[in-house]
């Protein structure tokens, strides 16, 4: 049962696992990850390459592929719905209609042989009662909305003749077809050039605004982070080791990795020093450490650490984080 | 486009010249000339040799035989060297005999091949995969001679069907029902087996070719959207896995005329294969070379359709 009914809670991911079987020990890419997405709410999910992200996030809309993937626990709530109790049939209409999806690749996520037309139209047909005519209408206006100019042209281009920041705004437009409560988008401007990240991200901004939508949006981007979110929750190695409010995060971080995160963003303050980088690499999702998976690179480790996965420490406000070493110490942003 | 048409039609003619010399060249370098089929018969005597010789032209200087070939040829005036029959006709006539055991080959394997390579494909690893999987290997390794006699044993003892040759002997004098219903059973074993090792291959690509795509991430796109898992598979999957195949629509063209020389030998089906492996024992240069010249005709308008039918199906190719 979903714990709060009717209220603004829209999406709720609870201890949610997700390994991979294939040859070899299994890799348990998702391991235990909670997160809250309310309506209207822009909730980001930092982390680096391979820390179970975009897992988590095709696992709520049901498209892993299984196998090799396996659902190995936990549980997720879309208003009031358990997503893994629903029918397949119940599952597609959701997708699209109330949660919708935009892809990190906009150079091979649109279907080359489609006019970008029939590819937006059809996300609006496949859910509504609606006239080819009346759906090519809303193409249009969802071409419009997503700021591709003169789109009654556009519309019989295909996905080659257009730019990446164009193609995706077509997947935006397509995304937003059916006017969802939300919308998942992983990493959709790591492929742009900056300048054109900016655009999309603005465009997202107004989108969020005028169609009153909740935005989950993936990213290891903390400048895009900084742009857009109100809550933050930070990922390492398939598990969450921080969340809290946008400037919780930035400005009072109380873990060891969104600490080392920050510290490695260029600022102008650091500019002409060596930039910072946290030692070692993200473990392999089939090889994590016992205890703290973040233990072998954190500068803080104490032996403690490598024996036992700590449980949140409340820091208020929403503020959380999973490192009993800065709880006790105090150590705090300040002091780094 | 139009252009592009007469460009390439130009290039595939200067193709074509040379394809025409080079096989002119290997039919003349290999050992044997028509004049010394049987030069063990007594009745053979030199002057026999010579005479033919100069009957033929094979006395003159290869470049003369050469233009001296391709201008009956254009003229249509060759004719074989065994019998002395026009060869235009002679290919009419066995190329009309292949016809039907082509078309109903072909339309087997492709109209096999597609379903059950795509069905493998979206279950993957399932039970029906194995099995196909298995089958088709079992089949592409099977030599098709020995398949054919299998076949044939089995169908003529179990079933009484007549196979051997296009009609049974004497069946002419039948009424026209009879007859046809005759033709047709001859014509269905060495169709079938003409398609086994087709749609045994072409599945194959097909699943593989399915299985690429459905890895692609349009698709996961198109799944994203709430379609069904028909419309994103047969449509959208499948749209894209079909475009490889249309540049082998136009290479079947070819097939049309070098018809299959081993089905065609073990069914004794008067067909163009057979011809063609008989006029090569025969040292039959017309006959060879004629075949030789509309099969590299053939290969040649095959892919240019391919080129054309390349450019309706994928909008990303324009000229």
């Amino acid at each position: 049962m979903n714990p709060e009914p009717h209220s603004d809670l829209l999406l709720s991911v609870k201890n949610l696992k997700v390994h991979f079987q294939g040859v070899g020990p299994v890799a348990k890419a998702v391991n235990g990850v909670d997160f809250k997405v309310r309506r209207r709410q822009t909730v980001c999910i930092v982390g680096e390459s391979g820390c179970g992200k975009t897992v988590t996030a095709l696992a709520i809309l049901g498209l892993l592929k299984q196998p090799p993937a396996v659902i190995a626990g936990g549980e997720i709530f879309f208003d009031g719905l358990s997503l893994f109790d629903l029918p397949a049939s119940q599952m597609r209409n959701l997708r699209g209609k109330r949660i919708a999806m935009v892809f990190q690749e906009p150079m091979t996520s649109l279907n080359p042989v489609f006019t970008i037309g029939d590819q937006v139209g059809e996300a609006v047909l496949v859910h509504e009662e609606v006239s080819d005519d009346q759906a090519r209408r809303r193409t249009i206006q969802l071409l419009y909305d997503v700021g591709i100019v003169e789109p009654e042209k556009r519309l019989n281009d295909y996905p080659h003749q257009l730019s990446g920041g164009q193609r995706q705004r077509v997947m935006i437009a397509m995304a937003l077809a059916c006017e969802p409560d939300l919308i998942i988008a992983d990493e959709p401007t790591t492929a742009l050039d900056v300048t054109v990240q900016a655009q999309i991200l603005r465009l997202l901004k107004r989108l969020k605004q005028d169609k009153e939508m909740a935005i989950q949006y993936i990213t290891h981007d903390l400048g895009v982070v900084a742009a857009i979110a109100d809550h933050v929750y930070v990922m390492y190695a398939g598990v969450v080791v921080e969340q809290g409010s946008a400037d919780a995060i930035f400005s009072k971080a109380r873990h060891p990795y969104t600490m080392a995160l920050l510290d490695s963003l260029p600022t102008k303050e650091k500019r002409g020093q060596r930039l910072y980088s946290i030692p070692g690499s993200v473990p392999h999702p089939a090889y994590r450490p016992l205890g703290c998976p973040f233990h072998p690179r954190c500068r803080y480790c104490e032996p403690s650490c490598e024996k036992a996965f700590p449980d949140f420490f409340d820091y208020g406000k929403g503020h959380e984080a999973r490192c009993p070493v800065l709880y006790k110490s105090g150590v705090g942003e300040k002091d780094r | 486009m139009l252009a592009f048409f007469g460009r390439s039609v130009i290039q595939k003619i200067v193709t074509l010249f040379f394809v025409s010399v080079v096989s002119f060249l290997i039919i003349h370098l290999a050992p044997g000339e028509p004049s010394q089929i049987d030069p063990l018969n007594p009745k053979f005597t030199p002057e026999m040799v010579e005479r033919m010789r100069k009957e033929f032209n094979l006395d003159k200087p290869l470049h003369i035989q050469y233009l001296l070939f391709y201008r009956n040829l254009f003229n249509g005036r060759i004719v074989s060297w065994r019998d002395n029959l026009p060869v235009l006709g002679k290919i009419w006539e066995r190329f009309l005999n292949s016809l039907p055991l082509f078309i109903v080959g072909t339309l087997l394997t492709w109209t096999i091949s597609f379903p059950v390579g795509i069905r493998s494909a979206i279950q993957r690893d399932g039970i029906y995969d194995k099995s196909t999987t298995f089958l088709s290997y079992l089949l592409i390794s099977i030599p098709g001679f020995f398949f054919a006699y299998i076949l044939i044993i089995f169908v003529v003892t179990k079933l009484h069907v007549p196979v051997i040759g296009m009609e049974t002997f004497g069946v002419t004098a039948s009424s026209p029902l009879v007859r046809i219903m005759d033709r047709t059973w001859h014509l269905v074993l060495p169709s079938i087996l003409g398609a086994t090792g087709g749609v045994a291959v072409l599945s194959r690509y097909v699943r593989g070719q399915m299985l690429e795509i459905i890895g692609q991430d349009y698709v996961r796109t198109a799944r994203a959207k709430g379609l069904s898992s028909e419309t994103v598979y047969y449509k959208h999957a499948l749209r894209n896995a079909l475009l490889p195949f249309v540049t082998m629509f136009g290479l079947i063209l070819p097939g049309l005329i070098g018809g299959s020389v081993i089905i065609e030998s073990i069914f004794s089906w008067p067909g163009m294969g057979r011809m063609a492996y008989e006029a090569i024992l025969g040292r039959d240069y017309p006959v060879i070379l004629t075949i030789n010249f509309l099969t590299a005709v053939l290969v040649l308008a095959g892919t240019l359709v391919s080129d054309l039918l390349y450019m309706v199906v994928d909008p990303r190719i324009k000229i």
